[in-house]
């Protein structure tokens, strides 16, 4: 298929970010790979100079494998409709750190709020690193894969004594465990 | 002679347990007499933790939990599920169970606006109104029970198609269900609508201009009201938006009165969508099969999906690392935006008697934002 | 939970008899079961017509229903919001996520057994219950408000440190209530 919308705008961005990996998707869809020390002048020339004035989302993913956090920036254009996926990675650490774009778009507030409490990374510059959802936990952030959710509830919460015969059964056959 | 009084301010918390707040939230305000000069939000008595129990499930176990994050409207959760799946793994759908997924799709938007509507009008005090539109949503809800066999969680969408085909003359009762709704589309303006004391609350509450807008990340139908004709149906168009014929109500003042238009407005256009559909649909199978779904692997890749709900954009960022269960799912319901920090500027200058109705002309919806 | 009164005065067989057309629903929408509690209000599944209104504030409200599961950080305030009520008062637990846990049972924010925190009279199973299953059930606590069984009310006076050692265990400390349970147990001869 002939992607020319997508085509001209990569072919607008390329020239002054000749370090990042540019690729169509799939119709309406482009992938951004940045350093991630390019990040906010992507930022601020994606808001006041092409045009991508709606930050959809900034999800974070967990690569416990390869040792680092990678931060997903979701951008839509208005008038060209074309969404933009922005990624980074920066070291996984006890508390890693990286730089906010509250100042530039309100909607980011709220995703990077949720992403310290979740997975622990802190936004330096940002006004209010307050938790929000998880107000009286004591834990470690429980997005990181190192957290176990289903052994901590078992040991955490006490359940209903519910042991019936044919439950025994399979639990001895070994079935019943995924 | 006067004595000279110090006023200072004080502070209280409509908390969760209130019937003016649409679920399970609290705001901590700040007063000085009755205005409000500062507010937070409070959310998190919701949280479940979805994304991680998302990622603890196979990819067919995790169908019958997604449809509970939003709780009056939970097609678009599936739908969502299902797509992103079958992008990465280039799954085809067949092409009568996009149809159906697009009836299923707007009949729960129906839903979700009757049961906003009502809510809308019951803050300023006229409680006939969700007595009646309550009422009538239980009829679509009769519908989905006997398609999908349950009135709120339907768990029908799967990735490859629907689950089970129309019962025989289900499409002459989605007509008579649409024709009943319709006429008292009438009587709902009679009541509220066009009541020059419903007028007189609603106007010029909670005013959203369109830099306001749109810098502030608002989408949906609070979007529309301030005068920007911006939907994901037409925009960024999936099933099959692209091949029916409707509009997009649009309204310029950006005030609660304005929301509850469009709202109204975007009824009689999902009644015509529904027509049509009933209208047109093609025959054929309804699903494809996934191959042994208990051992079923999707390959690495990753994909964003959005859609249009009754309050906004919802998306879905999956991640699959070629395993059986979801490497990462993150959620970004309707009311992230709409919920925290605009329902938080548009409250400071109004007054205390107008919080309420701030709140439930946004429709922030709390499951939403806590997952 | 109930135990049955063998000796009842007249007086409160009448009492029991009038209190039981009059029970006031606390209006809490503490989870997901919430949305089918419209229904059952509005004109369709009309609850009023046994006598069942909804009420705002805790402090003249006859039932707590508890729609579906609870997180820790709800669970403080409905622990509070139930000491705030005026005894003789019952607790409905809706849905099977108060029974076990639910579909919720691996996650590490809700709670699992209702019954350690605050005493529950009845269940309703379902997930989620229907707007009948729910009349069907005010109906059996009708029945047994009249016959006498309903007395789990009682119960949290009794062993009111089992139910404190749980709730401090999951709220890891002792929460301020402003309520002295003791003396209302005082009151009651308990």
């Amino acid at each position: 298929m002939d992607y020319a919308k997508e085509n001209s705008i990569i072919e607008k961005m390329q020239p002054e970010f000749k370090d990042a990996s540019f690729r169509v998707v799939k119709e309406r869809r482009i992938e951004v790979k940045l350093p991630s020390e390019r990040l906010y002048d992507f930022a601020v020339r994606m808001q006041k100079r092409w045009n991508f004035l709606h930050l959809s989302a900034i999800s974070c993913v967990d690569w416990i494998e390869d040792g680092e956090f990678e931060l997903v920036y979701h951008f839509w254009n208005y008038d060209e409709k074309v969404l933009v996926m922005a990624k980074i990675r920066i070291p996984r650490e006890e508390t890693s750190h990286f730089d906010t774009l509250s100042n530039l778009w309100q909607p980011a507030k709220f995703f990077e709020r949720d992403i310290h409490e979740m997975f622990g990374i802190y936004f330096d510059g940002s006004e209010d690193m307050e938790r929000y959802i998880l107000t009286d936990w004591n834990g470690p952030p429980p997005m990181r894969k190192d957290f176990i959710t289903r052994e901590f509830a078992l040991n955490f919460y006490k359940y209903r004594e519910y042991e019936p015969q044919w439950l025994k059964d399979m639990m001895a056959a070994g079935e019943g465990n995924e | 002679m006067s004595k000279k009084e110090e006023v200072r301010d004080y502070e209280i918390f409509i908390g969760p347990n209130h019937p003016g707040i649409e679920g399970n939230f609290s705001l901590k305000l700040k007063l000085l007499g009755d205005k409000i000069i500062s507010a937070k939000t409070d959310a998190g008595y919701l949280h479940r933790g979805f994304e991680k129990l998302m990622e603890e499930r196979l990819f067919i176990q995790n169908i019958a939990i997604v449809c509970r994050i939003c709780v009056p409207d939970p097609d678009p959760n599936e739908n969502n599920y299902a797509r992103a799946i079958e992008e990465i793994a280039g799954i085809e759908v067949p092409e009568r169970a996009k149809w159906i997924r697009t009836l299923v799709l707007e009949l729960s938007r129906l839903a979700s606006h009757l049961f906003t509507i009502g809510g809308h009008a019951a803050t300023t005090g006229l409680y006939a109104l969700p007595n009646w539109t309550v009422a009538d949503r239980d009829r679509i809800l009769e519908l989905f029970e006997e398609l999908t066999g349950g009135r709120v969680y339907h768990i029908y969408q799967l990735p490859g198609g629907v689950r089970r085909d129309f019962p025989d003359g289900f499409g002459k009762r989605v007509l008579e269900v649409m024709d009943y709704i319709e006429s008292r589309l009438g009587d709902y303006d009679d009541l509220a609508i066009n009541n020059a004391l419903f007028i007189k609350r609603a106007t010029g509450i909670g005013v959203l201009t369109k830099e306001q807008a749109i810098s502030w990340g608002v989408t949906g139908p609070d979007l529309r009201a301030c005068g920007v004709a911006s939907d994901v149906r037409k925009d960024d168009p999936y099933e099959v938006y692209d091949k029916l014929d409707f509009e997009i109500p649009t309204q310029t003042e950006g005030d609660a009165y304005a929301r509850m238009i469009v709202r109204r407005r975007e009824m009689e256009q999902s009644i015509s969508i529904v027509r049509q559909i009933i209208d047109k649909i093609p025959s054929g199978p309804v699903w494809n099969k996934i191959p042994n779904p208990l051992k079923w692997k999707v390959p690495a890749g990753d994909a964003y999906v959005r859609t249009e709900s009754s309050k906004g954009e919802f998306a879905y960022y999956m991640v699959s690392d070629g395993g059986r269960k979801p490497y990462r799912v993150h959620v970004r319901g309707a009311s992230t935006t709409q919920g925290v920090h605009v329902l938080e500027n548009l409250l400071v200058g109004s007054r205390i008697e107008d919080a309420s109705q701030v709140m439930f002309s946004l429709d922030a919806c709390p499951p939403e934002v806590d997952r | 939970m109930g135990e049955k009164m063998t000796q009842r005065s007249v007086w409160e067989k009448i009492a029991a008899k009038l209190s039981k057309r009059s029970l006031w629903m606390l209006h809490y929408c503490t989870g997901c079961g919430a949305i089918e509690l419209p229904p059952t209000m509005t004109a369709r599944f009309d609850m009023e017509r046994f006598g069942i209104g909804h009420m705002v504030t805790p402090r003249q409200a006859d039932i707590l229903l508890i729609t579906g599961y609870l997180s820790v950080k709800t669970l403080k305030r409905v622990v509070l919001t139930y000491e705030q009520m005026q005894s003789p008062k019952y607790v409905v637990g809706f849905g099977s996520c108060t029974i076990n846990g639910g579909m919720y049972w691996n996650s590490y924010s809700t709670m699992k057994k209702l019954d350690q925190y605050i005493p529950v009279e009845t269940y309703i199973a379902g997930c989620m219950p229907r707007p009948e299953a729910i009349i069907a059930s005010f109906n059996a606590l009708i029945d047994k408000i009249d016959r006498g069984e309903a007395n789990s009310w009682k119960d949290y006076y009794k062993n009111y440190d089992f139910y404190k050692e749980n709730q401090d265990r999951v709220f890891e400390g002792p929460i301020e209530t402003y309520n002295d349970i003791k003396a209302d147990a005082a009151l009651f001869k308990i």
